[in-house]
């Protein structure tokens, strides 16, 4: 059954009963979360932000076979053959590029027009350190070693729309992305099912108002108090969508990783309307320096787990997609050359997804091509700065036009990528 | 950072809330915890500031010293016998020891067992050690020379040894140098590999912007490439079996020519020497003394330094050729640090060690591996910040609606080590905390185990609340053992037990 926002709000009532007594709040429940505005009256898109850690191998991912020789003598153990219909090779999307055959599921999404490729794109810092690179992309400013605030934290202080939800911003997983540091309070989140105050369950209950009272979470008068109500509602709103199972919407079905996992509850947050502006999502393992595999192998694997995981949020998704926006990214890309152990060492040129409202259903790449003197240091050339991607996006979706803060001392091209809202 | 306003409107999400409730709040510090007097006497305050959490016989320690002795004991640490430290080292983690080239073959071997021996042995140290305050002004230098070990774990941990914890009391002008020919940080700021052709400026960047002058601190664009050119050829002989392997100038691919550096001449032809006079001139730089005395004077007094400290701290710095042990006692002395209560938050790494020494040797660690990830879990896995200015200094940085609920269930689980009920280690609650007929005796008697004082009345009447569901009375001993753990977990959770 899916849970209606009605059907929430019945539950957090009850939660907040049986939990902490409701009167601990006065001055937050009632303007927590709940916004009067429904999804498709919202000025801009939920972003789910998706961060390939590793270095994907573009080249396989979304596969430029006309390229031929320049490809195939290349990648002699690992490359992705023409399509040829079968599944043992590319799935042709626009007579040059082809979809790697375990991204499947992701075709029926570019044919529907929600899904745009960009290819060779990427962060033009020519760093080929992982650290150095994920760092930079996710500050927004390649190069810089200093500043620790992230692109999307800048954008949450420069956007007109202020949202009081504890879930305004939210990194899946246990560590904060660096992406999310800054200024603007954001959350990680494991599960839904484990954001709990641990203790014993007999206890609970007055273990909880006893620590809301301490912290007088009703009348706070420092950040520590009233991040503290916070923890409390967040309990509280968490505990009541962990109460109804969740059921993916249209038959989706995720598969069972942390990648699919992740975008689960992330669906599921969107779905039931508690303030999500922004989301991150890390899908790690594409280091593929040995036995990259080609069709089949580690590298498919990896994609397969990729293009489920998003062609399944789509589909949960689906009534909801209008008003939500996924963009990938990995700090580099992969050398054109495979390398002596059938794998691929550090590159540059990447692709990136954009799923979901902001798609225009297209396949942009200013093409560098893969001939010898085109390569930059053997690598695929980065024609597409990944932040004009991003800053079409935060312009055109978020209703965000502060780029010039957000990606400081750049300014980006817009080449009409993304699809006004 | 100091917070604007603004800033805060925005972290704590209060933007729809009242002007009047607004206008309450403060910007740092909580006022109810600086109220609570029993829980902020000179000597708890210069404990909480020297320590990493005051145990009972830190207490008593400073009660029988005085406070100038105590802080004197402290600041020579090379004086004070540290019996399980070093009993640490030589029977379990003897490679905290080893030279480079014995590190990097027993690494060779097992990576793994190097990399957690230095976030234990961090870790370890914080909460054992006899020298408290040279673990504290070790973790403020880590922080200011900060290399992430993901990559150099051999290398960062010979560099915490001998750059960190050989000079972290002695003279900024020898750490500085011995920070700039250290394997960890020529590779981390790419200095390695920079070379005449192209000059690589990262380190020659943040040599200025973070170790020494600070951001504003009068050096140009010109500078941080004068700099670079300067530095060129600071290189690593760079091979694990090679006993010269270490810090090495290459002549090769250093620039000759003629440069000009914060308006000095420096003139074609030299080598090494002239990478030596511009560390100089930046260690002795007015600057760098100001920027530095700021940086001690937030992390030992308060998130808003007080300028007046500052500025004798700087002369301080100026006077002694940058002696760090002067500064530190200067500081430690002074009527702003005294003044200065409960103005500092607790970072993770601080929150945990400090439960641990408020239980002393009553708790034996079973599982190690469980503290790594629980620094992990609460945001500050040691040697883990990834950029070069070190882990945030201060509160609002910390304060998250997620890491908060981590902090809280740690509080909460700890203490019922107690029963074994999680694998972490056992503790031995019966001893460490003395037997109380009463609800209040229990609740007095676990808050001077935990905050070394008693709690204020309202706070107190609300543990005994909890204990009892009303009013005070004699408990039954089932009633004791039943609630004695999460009234511990619920002080180890209560804001008195988040700033220092």
């Amino acid at each position: 059954m899916n849970i209606s926002r009605r059907g929430l709000l019945k539950t957090a009532g009850a939660a907040a009963i049986v939990g902490v007594s409701q009167s601990l709040f006065p001055a937050w429940m009632p303007k927590l979360v709940f916004s009067p505005k429904a999804h498709a009256q919202t000025s801009h898109d939920v972003l789910v932000a998706i961060f390939q850690r590793g270095g994907m191998d573009g080249l396989n991912t979304v596969v430029p076979y006309a390229e031929g020789a320049n490809y195939y003598d290349r990648r002699p153990t690992i490359a992705i053959p023409e399509p040829d219909g079968s599944e043992r090779a590319a799935i042709d999307l626009n007579g040059f590029f082809g979809l790697h055959p375990s991204l499947l599921p992701l075709k029926e999404v570019y044919d529907a027009g929600a899904l745009t490729v960009i290819h060779a794109a990427g962060s033009p810092d020519p760093t080929r350190s992982h650290f150095d690179a994920m760092e930079f992309m996710e500050k927004g400013i390649p190069g810089d070693k200093v500043t620790s605030t992230g692109w999307i934290n800048r954008h949450l202080q420069t956007t007109a729309f202020q949202n009081e939800s504890p879930f305004r911003a939210v990194g899946m997983g246990t560590m904060m992305p660096s992406a999310l540091r800054g200024p603007v309070s954001a959350m990680t989140l494991k599960s839904i099912s484990d954001f709990h105050l641990g203790g014993r369950d007999d206890q609970l209950a007055s273990i909880q108002a006893t620590i809301a009272r301490m912290y007088r979470i009703d009348v706070p008068t420092n950040l520590l108090e009233s991040q503290a109500g916070k923890v409390f509602q967040t309990v509280d709103i968490l505990r009541a969508l962990s109460a109804v199972e969740y059921v993916p919407a249209n038959g989706a079905v995720y598969p069972d990783s942390d990648f699919g996992m992740a975008l689960r509850q992330v669906a599921q947050l969107i779905k039931a309307g508690v303030g999500l502006e922004v989301a991150c999502i890390d899908i790690g393992g594409w280091d593929t320096h040995e036995y990259q595999g080609g069709v089949e192998g580690e590298m498919a694997g990896l994609l397969s787990n990729l293009g489920q995981g998003m062609a399944a949020f789509y589909t949960d998704l689906r009534d909801f997609m209008g008003n939500v926006t996924v963009v990938s990214m990995s700090e580099f890309g992969r050398r054109v050359d495979e390398n002596a152990s059938q794998g691929t060492d550090h590159g540059h040129g990447n692709v990136m997804f954009v799923m979901g409202g902001g798609s225009t259903g297209q396949i942009y790449a200013d093409w560098p091509t893969l001939a010898p003197e085109a390569l930059d240091d053997g690598d695929l050339e980065i024609t597409t700065d990944y932040r004009d991607v991003l800053s079409e996006i935060l312009i055109k979706r978020l209703g965000n036009p502060a780029v010039d803060q957000i990606f400081p001392r750049y300014t980006p091209n817009l080449h009409g990528i993304i699809a006004d809202r | 950072m100091t917070l604007n306003r603004r800033d805060f409107m925005k972290m704590s999400g209060l933007t729809a809330l009242s002007i009047g409730l607004a206008s309450r709040i403060q910007w740092s510090g909580t006022r109810t915890v600086q109220a609570a007097q029993s829980l902020t006497s000179d000597h708890l305050h210069i404990l909480h500031r020297t320590t990493w959490g005051a145990s009972a016989q830190d207490i008593q320690r400073i009660q029988e010293m005085g406070i100038e002795g105590y802080i004197d004991w402290q600041l020579n640490p090379e004086m004070i016998p540290d019996p399980r430290i070093d009993a640490f080292v030589a029977d379990e983690y003897p490679r905290l020891n080893y030279g480079f080239r014995e590190l990097a073959a027993v690494t060779q071997e097992d990576y793994g067992a190097t990399y957690f021996a230095a976030i234990y042995g961090r870790f370890y140290r914080a909460a054992y050690s006899e020298r408290q305050l040279y673990e504290m002004v070790v973790e403020f230098w880590n922080d200011h020379f900060n290399v992430p070990n993901h990559d150099l774990v051999v290398e960062k941990m010979i560099d915490d040894r001998e750059v960190i914890r050989r000079h972290a009391l002695g003279k900024f002008r020898n750490m500085l140098f011995a920070s700039a020919q250290s394997r960890a940080m020529l590779y981390y700021l790419d200095q390695a590999w920079s070379y005449a052709e192209h000059p690589n400026e990262n380190y020659a960047r943040e040599v200025m912007e973070l170790h020494t002058l600070g951001v504003s601190g009068g050096y140009t664009e010109d500078d941080v490439k004068a700099l670079a050119r300067i530095l060129t050829g600071w290189t690593v002989r760079n091979d694990w079996n090679d006993s010269e392997s270490g810090f090495y100038f290459d002549g090769e691919v250093h620039d000759w020519d003629e440069k000009v550096f914060l308006g000095r001449s420096f003139p074609a032809g030299r080598g090494i020497e002239e990478g030596l006079e511009a560390l100089d001139m930046l260690a002795t730089h007015p600057s760098t003394a100001a920027y530095i005395a700021r940086k001690l004077v937030r992390r030992f007094v308060a998130d808003d330094p007080p300028q007046a400290l500052i500025d004798r701290v700087a002369q301080n710095f100026q006077d002694t050729g940058g002696d760090i042990r002067s500064m530190m006692r200067m500081i430690l002395l002074s009527d702003e640090f005294m003044a200065a209560r409960m103005q500092r938050f607790k970072r993770p790494i601080h929150f945990m060690v400090s439960i641990l020494r408020a239980f002393g040797d009553k708790f034996v660690t079973y599982d190690p591996n469980w503290w790594v990830w629980s620094t992990e879990a609460l945001g500050q896995m040691p040697y883990a910040w990834g950029p070069p200015n070190g882990y945030p200094d201060v509160s609002a940085a910390w304060i998250s609606t997620s890491t908060l609920l981590e902090r809280w269930n740690l509080g909460f689980a700890m203490p019922m080590a107690v029963e074994d009920w999680w694998e972490g280690g056992h503790l031995d609650m019966d001893t460490l905390v003395p037997h109380a007929q009463t609800a209040g005796e229990l609740v007095d008697n676990v808050s001077k185990v935990v905050l070394g004082g008693d709690l204020p009345q309202d706070d107190r009447a609300q543990l005994i609340g909890f204990v009892t569901g009303g009013d005070d009375r004699v408990l039954e001993d089932w009633e004791r053992a039943d609630k004695i753990q999460a009234v511990m977990g619920l002080l180890f959770n209560s804001p008195y037990f988040q700033w220092y």
